[in-house]
């Protein structure tokens, strides 16, 4: 396809950087936090331009301190603001844990509603790019599993802008998982919206590739490797549909299951370690609401449980590929 | 005044054993017997409680702030209505006395109501969280109160947020928060005040310091003489208060909260105090065995409440003969009985407890509600 001679289809990131900038101008109870957020414009440059925007009152340069970045945050929306907080790699989510966990995730619960609080915490997230052990995590696991918390992973342009700015207008909290491999993907750049226009509401699956053979769960990265794997499977006589989950937290269960009734045959695909894993999740509830309407056992293929290894070879070995992907569909289509 | 005063004056009237520093020198004699009233309030707040849970009315841990009444009364005394106060475990008091001074009935007073407090003590549907989490674990957004969790030090950020957030307001707001010296050895409690400290935020961090933290000394938490030169390293003032003496820490805290005011920024306020009973009442028995018995006898010799009428009879704001009516000081929960304390105080606490009693739990279903924030 012959690219038009000035493009005005846009990459994943500034899709997110747009998201950004809309909502800081449209609400002015906004504020952003984060490491060199301000006058670098953040370690991508999703926060380019922002403090020149905006001021350095709104767009706050924070110490490498990331559990106070959520815990002023906290306050913050406590006392009537809405702010995005940025984990410079959301590997460092981690040293922030105890103010996710215990003080945001818990403050509606534990006030009976009196409290809510709208914060986005987001960052560069997945493997894929050599990152090793400390820049490659999906670690959504350990926030589904912490009542409170929404959590939402776009794979396109379109998502990565409408679901941030659907999330920066949420009254909850929300962790916001950005696949730092997609942010400036030539090949998945396309024309996004501008405004309320670009608003994708959370808690809404997408079916990426309509099929008939069996249906493959994923999001993030994987859901590239699962639109491969599908024409793999084309080859060999099976047609996949694949369903981008986009929000895990709350989950569009009805999206899968809908697919899962017709199909009758499920893979999932996340590349967070397998145990306690959300495709553990996934394939737990479909186990629960639609046995009947499977022809196979369901199946997953994840991250093996270990860490993320650096070198290429290392990590293609732990984490899922196009190649295992195909695999086990083929066995879950010919069992 | 001393200037005038004759050296025959000064012999017939002793000097009083404290000199009152800038801000409690401006108090009245009104305001010093309301705060002798407050640190009786308190102190019957926490030997009441003692006694219905001896009565086995009520579930869960009191961590008595008994001794240490003059931090909480003193530290309040000096606040604006709308400041914010973050209090912890052992200052359950703090949330029913915040802005006690706009008049304990005052139904628009920024503090909560004594009856909520016993509501959510007694774990009722009527608590401000609907009795949700336990004991000292509510807050108001209402009033200005950060809802306190049980991660020591983990409301710290959350006091620099709220008045982050104030400030940008075109407020000028101060947030006191109050921590345990043990939890000051805790990681957020570094990254929250160094954080205020760069924004110049007006959080006043309230350290009592009662010498143990559960089952271990202070030298244990931390290796400095004084823990208010912690704040040397933030580059924030670190004062000292006797945290027996109500006018002393109403002196230093106010000093503090008007710097903050002002826009200075933060700043640390020790005041040394003593445990007096075990870390909760589960472990009065082992605290016993765990702490030298003259420690303890030590750590007890000066009740706030003595402390004071002492003081104020000093001043002349209190007489002789006044000064032995309601006797609390030095007794213990299982020694100290309502005539030990001034009618107004045993009636106001009474109506808390009446309120709770008689208010219903939550319905069970409400365990499984505010997880999220629906219909926006
Ligand atoms: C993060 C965390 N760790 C441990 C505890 C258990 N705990 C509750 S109070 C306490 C001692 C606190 O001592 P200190 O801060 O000195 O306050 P004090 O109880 O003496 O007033 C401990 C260990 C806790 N609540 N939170
Ligand atoms: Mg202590």
């Amino acid at each position: 396809m012959a690219a038009p001679a000035v493009s005005t289809k846009k990459n994943y990131l500034t899709a997110l950087k747009e998201a950004i900038s809309e909502e800081m101008g449209s609400n002015p109870d906004m504020l952003c936090i984060g490491e060199d957020i301000g006058i670098l414009g953040g370690a991508f440059g999703v926060t380019d331009g922002l403090q020149a925007k905006f001021g350095a009152e709104r767009v706050i340069d924070a110490p490498i301190s990331e559990a106070a970045i959520v815990g002023v945050a906290c306050g913050m929306c406590l006392n009537g603001k809405t702010v995005m907080a940025e984990m410079q790699f959301i590997d460092f989510i981690s040293c922030g844990f105890d103010q996710i966990v215990n003080m945001t995730a818990t403050y509606h619960y534990r006030t009976a509603g009196e409290v809510a609080i709208p914060m986005v915490i987001r960052g560069p997230a997945g493997g894929y790019g050599g990152g090793a052990l400390y820049h490659s995590q999906m670690n959504e696991a350990w926030f589904a599993n912490s009542p409170g918390l929404k959590i939402v992973c776009p794979s396109t342009p379109k998502d990565a802008k409408g679901l941030l700015k659907a999330s920066l207008r949420d009254p909850n909290p929300v962790i916001f998982y950005e696949m730092k491999e997609l942010y400036r993907q030539r090949a998945i750049e396309e024309d996004v919206a501008d405004g309320d226009e670009a608003l994708v509401p959370l808690g809404q699956a997408q079916v990426r590739r309509k099929g008939e053979s069996l249906t493959i769960v994923t999001y993030g990265n994987n859901v590239y490797h699962c639109l491969q794997a599908a024409e793999n499977l084309d080859k060999e006589g099976f047609s996949a549909e694949v369903v981008d989950l986009r929000t895990l937290v709350p989950l569009d269960q009805n999206t899968i299951l809908e697919s899962v009734k017709k199909t009758n045959r499920l893979l999932v695909v996340n590349e967070a370690p397998r145990t306690c894993g959300f495709a553990g999740e996934v394939l737990a509830r479909i186990a629960e609401e639609a046995f009947e309407h499977l022809d196979a056992p369901p199946s997953r293929i994840t991250r093996l449980d270990t860490p993320v290894p650096w070198v290429k070879p290392l990590e293609s070995f732990v984490l899922p590929s196009v190649e295992k992907i195909t695999e086990a569909a083929l066995r879950v289509c010919r069992y | 005044m001393a200037s005038t005063a004759t050296e025959s004056d000064q012999k017939k009237k002793p000097r009083p054993t404290y000199t009152p520093g800038p801000y409690s020198a401006k108090l009245t004699p009104e305001d010093h017997r309301e705060l002798l009233l407050q640190l009786y309030l308190a102190r019957y707040f926490d030997v009441r409680l003692i006694k219905e849970k001896k009565r086995g009315r009520l579930r869960g841990t009191l961590y008595s702030s008994h001794n240490q009444e003059a931090i909480i009364v003193g530290s309040l005394f000096g606040l604006k209505p709308e400041d914010w106060i973050s209090p912890i475990h052992r200052d359950m008091p703090a949330f029913f006395m915040k802005d006690l001074r706009s008049g304990w009935r005052n139904p628009d007073r920024m503090g909560m109501t004594v009856q909520e407090v016993c509501a959510q003590v007694w774990g009722r549907a009527t608590s401000p969280g609907r009795a949700r989490d336990n004991w000292s674990h509510i807050g108001s957004k209402a009033k200005h109160i950060i809802h306190s969790t049980s991660m020591l030090a983990g409301t710290i950020p959350a006091a620099c947020g709220v008045v982050y957030a104030d400030r940008m307001n075109g407020g000028d707001a101060v947030c006191l928060t109050f921590n345990g010296e043990g939890s000051t050895a805790q990681g957020v409690f570094h990254e929250a005040i160094n954080f205020a400290a760069v924004h110049k935020l007006p959080v006043v961090t309230v350290i009592e310091n009662n010498q143990w933290a559960y089952g271990t000394p202070a030298e244990l938490e931390y290796s400095l003489e004084d823990f208010a030169r912690r704040a040397d390293g933030y580059g924030i003032p670190g004062l000292i208060a006797d945290g027996q003496n109500v006018f002393d820490v109403y002196d230093k805290i106010s000093e503090a909260v008007e710097w903050a005011r002002a826009g200075k920024g933060p700043s640390i306020v020790e005041c040394k105090t003593f445990r007096a009973y075990g870390h909760g009442d589960h472990d009065d028995d082992r605290a016993a065995k765990y702490r030298p018995a003259d420690e303890v006898e030590e750590g007890r010799s000066r009740d706030p409440i003595a402390v004071m009428k002492k003081l104020m009879v000093e001043f002349g704001t209190l007489k002789p003969d006044e000064a032995k009516e309601f006797m609390a000081e030095g007794k213990g929960a299982s020694e100290v009985t309502n005539d030990d304390f001034p009618p107004q105080v045993v009636d106001y606490l009474s109506e808390g407890v009446e309120f709770a009693v008689n208010s219903p739990e939550p319905a069970a279903e409400e365990g499984g509600m505010w997880v999220f924030k629906e219909g926006h």
